[in-house]
């Protein structure tokens, strides 16, 4: 009924197609096109600048790779990641919204100020903070740790210790991330109509009640959008395991994304990449259904 | 103002202030280490030092230029951004508009896949990608850096939320008037979306600019190099040269950093009325 | 509104126009053949010295003109096999070191015995020769090979009054080298005495380790075979030499090297590493500076060897100008030149012979005695090395940070056999 309006369905389809084609082709060849070959490709036995002819394997790139003992560290640690990164650089977005969201001055400079990591580069963000992570007394971390902790703290090399070097990269990451969050969760807030509040305050409510009863459910959907959006995110992880650790120690941080471009670039094997680039997307979008089935979100897709 | 207000927004700053000083240690690191010798930037990595401008050099700067044609990458960076954005700005949100406002059979199932495309990363597909412009011929040119990443489906997905959410009424109006969907979507939709846009704009060219993976693999002429690469000529072998490293990002993050303080305020507009509303 | 649009015209036109202008080709004399050169973007000097001789290359041909490109370090095998997959590789190009064997495995490169003349190829150094041949064949020549050893403080080590090697025969035995250790940790204040780069990133674990499996008898790979590498990356030896090393680092021995100044600060007497670094430690140590073999782990001591070596392609078009310019960067005066300003060993005979630091009583005449006297081994001469130095390195980290090494080694061994095993043995196609 309610289309474009007087236009027959099949004027409105054809003008449709019309708008859509540019973008649609462009996502069929370079995205989906790609990533289906990759499917294929994941049951061969392809690999880089091999002159042996093609061979399938069915299954047995799947097999291997879950029986990887690097492959599963990835796979855990993926999820570590979206487990820590998701819930702190969410709550500390949200934090820092509320706090830049007072009527006070200068709020603009902070927001700047907040937001400025989010337009460095990844590579150059893990570059600048191997620096930070700087092992030994002298590392400024450690410094910093140990003035806070007012020398209770042991000086440790963070990108090369088994148990602190993913914190570390999560640090990082939401060093870089929180900012964007900032600015979503900051927007939703300043529409948060104030009657609201004054009719809160009018019923006796504290500041607490208020939050909780008015903020967090009138946040609600933009918190939604904003945990999916950084759980693919957290799931990406590249660049920094590459830059910072690559991939250790003892598999410490190694992730999906990691041991896939590894397996392509460094032992040659683009099949076993395909594979784990596969079971990549099966599992992000298990995760991604699962995230909009539990928020029960109408907004999009019906 | 009352004594407890007085303390209440005492501890707003305070707390603003402890966080912003955190935010800024690596910033400052690099951006004063940037003037410093190499010795001294590693003599002064543990301590306060480091963040604060004891020194004041232009040799990084100077090395940078030397080592590499930065005014080239330079040129390639911006370009290939700028590309990049503007086309996808084009056609990501006309296909958006088709999603959003026009009926057509299979639209529903369509942007199903889109949104499912947004999960695949290029690292996910980069070797079949890089295939694929092999056998096109496209190797070590701008085209190959800019084509495939025009059609984007998280751009895609924010034009339609915002879509969306605009009244009908102005469209409305406008055909009534008689007005072809060509120019409702150019002269109506499109001005009003100007938040979107810059949202957008900036996610893409963010996103663009620190690329470095498909690059590497598909240029190899300093002709056509981006930025991205131009920091790895510096990130090879030790001894690193620190100095020159920062010296180099800044000069990599500063025309960024001009450009969103310039659209920040486009940029939260554009963000509040995208994926966030209810 | 027409303004909006502007923007995006402008930028329409701008599309158009500039890939085709940097695809222009400079070069527009109509009968000049055009060879591409590739070259890794080493130090600054190194940069220079290449691009000189390219400039007098060209000024003394007026049939062949060589266009350069300079690749950067960090990626270049990344970078070589996308266009070696894209049929894009120039006609001339550097490879690092054992990289070699895949791409001549993948039928790219031309064997060059037949187009160089045989008094160049008497003149290569043992090393360098053993380096660019496979199956028969010599696929490549390096102007330069590397030197691999131990710096020493020599007046660190006359004060707890150690033994000073001065060739890989009588270098310290694996207890000495302990003892020598154990000694200068005493008096030093953060116990950290022998540097070892483990700030390095990369190659340099495989180059700068497997002698040491090598020395206690072990190895990469099986080389009778090359089919194998379980039973000898993993062999009791090479757990054993492996744990030693790991030992040294437990104990604190090791310096983290972040700033890359352990040595040359002096918080450390020893420091594990190669000809590249010669320099920068003679400027500040001057004539307390001594080079020391590799200690011997059972087998005799050891080093490594290999550098980057040119080679023809397949698909260039004039391979006999190709070796030309080979023959030319070879001359003992080009030698020479590249080698003062990367301070590497040379790669012929005769520029040993002139080499100031290289032959006769030169500080670094170990070096050179290494590589002629075959105390140094080539790293596995095998297409499936990129897959062994990937698995040597990922286990070289678990073993660093304190990781079980058997079991490091283990995967390894079962990775490169799996490779080997899934690429057919790598069976030698014509």
């Amino acid at each position: 009924m309610t289309s474009v309006g007087h236009q027959s369905l099949s004027q409105d389809t054809r003008l449709a197609w019309l708008f859509a084609l540019p973008a649609l082709l462009g996502l069929l060849c370079f995205v989906l096109l790609p990533f289906v070959l990759s499917v294929i490709l994941s049951f061969t036995n392809l690999r880089l600048g091999s002159p042996l002819p093609l061979e399938f394997m069915g299954f047995s790139q799947y097999q291997r790779i879950f029986t990887d003992q690097a492959f599963l560290a990835a796979l855990r640690n993926n999820a570590l990641f979206a487990l820590i990164v998701v819930p702190l650089q969410t709550g500390l977005a949200l934090l820092l919204a509320l706090l830049v969201n007072q009527p006070l001055r200068g709020m603009v400079v902070f927001r700047s100020l907040f937001f400025m990591p989010v337009v460095f580069p990844l590579s150059l963000v893990a570059v600048v903070w191997i620096l930070v992570f700087a092992p030994g007394p002298q590392g400024l971390l450690n410094q910093l740790l140990e003035t806070i902790t007012l020398g209770a703290w042991q000086a440790r090399d963070f990108l090369h210790d088994p148990v602190w070097a993913l914190p570390a990269i999560s640090l990082t990451s939401i060093w870089q991330g929180v900012g964007f969050q900032m600015v979503i969760l900051l927007a939703a807030l300043q529409g948060i109509p104030h009657e609201l509040y004054e009719a809160a305050r009018v019923d006796g409510a504290d500041r607490w009640q208020q939050f909780v009863c008015i903020t967090l459910p009138q946040l609600r959907n933009a918190i939604i959008f904003v945990v999916l959006i950084t759980t693919i995110l957290a799931f990406r992880l590249f660049d920094q395991v590459q830059i910072m650790t690559q991939g250790g120690p003892n598999h410490a941080t190694t992730t999906v994304m990691y041991e896939a471009v590894n397996s392509a670039f460094g032992s040659q094997q683009v099949a076993r990449a395909a594979a784990m680039t596969v079971v990549f997307f099966t599992i992000v979008l298990l995760i991604t259904l699962l995230q909009r089935a539990v928020s029960r979100h109408d907004r999009v897709i019906e | 103002m009352s004594g407890k207000q007085r303390i209440r927004m005492l501890s707003v700053y305070l707390l603003l202030a402890a966080f912003a000083f955190t935010f800024l240690i690596p910033v400052a690191m690099m951006f004063f280490g940037s003037f410093k010798p190499d010795d001294q930037v590693l003599v002064q990595a543990g301590r306060l030092g480091s963040l604060l401008p004891t020194e004041f050099h232009w040799f990084n700067y100077r090395d940078v230029f030397a080592r590499v044609p930065f005014a080239r990458y330079l040129f390639n960076s911006a370009f290939i951004s700028l590309c990049i954005v503007a086309g996808g700005l084009l056609v990501n949100s006309l296909a958006a508009y088709a999603f959003a406002r026009l009926q057509w059979p299979g639209r529903d199932w369509v942007l199903l896949v889109v949104v499912a495309l947004m999960i695949i990363p290029l690292e996910a597909i980069a070797v079949p990608l890089f295939y694929e412009v092999t056998l096109l011929g496209w190797r070590d040119t701008y085209w190959v850096q800019i084509i495939p990443f025009i059609a984007n489906a998280f751009s895609i997905y924010l034009f339609y939320t915002f879509f969306l959410g605009l009244p009908k009424e102005l469209e409305e109006a406008a055909r009534i008037d008689g007005a072809g969907p060509w120019r409702i979507f150019f002269r109506i939709v499109a001005p009003n979306a100007k938040p979107v846009f810059a949202s957008v704009a900036i996610l893409s060219f963010l996103t663009q600019w620190g690329a470095l993976l498909w690059p590497l693999m598909v240029t190899h002429s300093e002709a056509v190099r981006p930025l991205p690469l131009g920091i790895a000529t510096f990130y090879s072998l030790p001894p690193l040269q620190w100095g020159d490293i920062f010296a180099f990002g800044v000069m990599m993050v500063t025309p960024v950093l001009l450009i969103f303080v310039l659209f920040e305020r486009w940029f939260v507009q554009g963000v509040a009325t995208t994926g966030v509303k209810g | 509104m027409w303004l909006r649009k502007l923007p995006i015209l402008v930028l329409s036109g701008w599309l158009g126009i500039f890939p085709w202008l940097s695809g222009c080709d400079r070069n527009s004399e109509a009968d000049l053949m055009v060879l591409h050169v590739w070259a890794h973007a080493g130090q600054e000097a190194e940069r220079q010295v290449l691009q000189a001789q390219i400039e007098r290359y060209n000024l003394q041909s007026d049939k062949i003109q060589l266009k350069l490109t300079f690749i950067p370090e960090r990626d270049y095998n990344a970078q070589v096999q996308a266009a070696a997959l894209a049929g894009d590789l120039p006609d001339v190009l550097e490879f690092d070191g054992p990289y070699l064997y895949n791409y001549i495995w993948q039928r790219h490169l031309i064997p060059l015995e037949d187009v160089l003349p045989h008094s160049l190829l008497d003149d290569l150094l043992p090393s360098i020769v053993s380096q660019g041949s496979y199956r028969q064949h010599l696929y490549s020549v390096g102007v330069y090979d590397s030197g691999l050893g131990l710096y020493a403080r020599k007046s660190a080590l006359q004060k707890i009054g150690a033994r000073i090697p001065v060739s890989a025969a009588d270098a310290w035995s694996i207890d000495e080298f302990n003892q020598v250790l154990g000694q200068l940790a005493a008096l030093d204040d953060d116990q950290a005495v022998l540097d070892i780069k483990l700030n390095y990133s990369g190659e340099w674990y495989t180059y700068g380790f497997s002698p040491l499996l090598q020395s206690a008898g072990a190895d990469l790979i099986d080389r009778q075979s090359y089919q194998s590498s379980d039973g000898t990356i993993n062999s009791p030896a090479a757990v054993s030499a492996m744990q030693q090393l790991q030992y040294w680092i437990q104990q604190g021995y090791v310096d983290s090297n972040l700033d890359d100044a352990a040595f040359t600060s002096g918080r450390v007497a020893l420091s594990w590493v190669g000809h590249w670094e010669y320099e920068r430690y003679r400027n500040v140590h001057q004539e307390d500076l001594i080079v020391l073999p590799l200690p011997d782990f059972g087998h005799g001591s050891r080093t490594g060897q290999g550098s980057w070596n040119w080679g023809i392609t397949r698909h260039s078009r004039n391979s006999l100008a190709a070796a030309q310019f080979i023959v030319f960067l070879m001359q003992v005066d080009e030698v020479l030149a590249m080698c003062d300003a990367n301070g590497a060993v040379p790669g012929t005979r005769s520029a040993v012979q002139q080499s100031a630091l290289y032959g006769g009583q030169g500080p670094l005449a170990l070096f050179a005695g290494q590589l002629m006297q075959g105390v140094s081994v080539p790293r596995p001469k095998t297409p499936a090395y990129p897959v062994i130095t990937t698995e040597f390195q990922n286990a070289f980290q678990q073993i660093r940070n304190g990781g079980d090494a058997k079991q490091a080694l283990d995967i390894a061994a079962h990775k490169i056999d799996q490779d080997i095993l899934d690429n057919q043995g790598y069976p030698f196609l014509q």
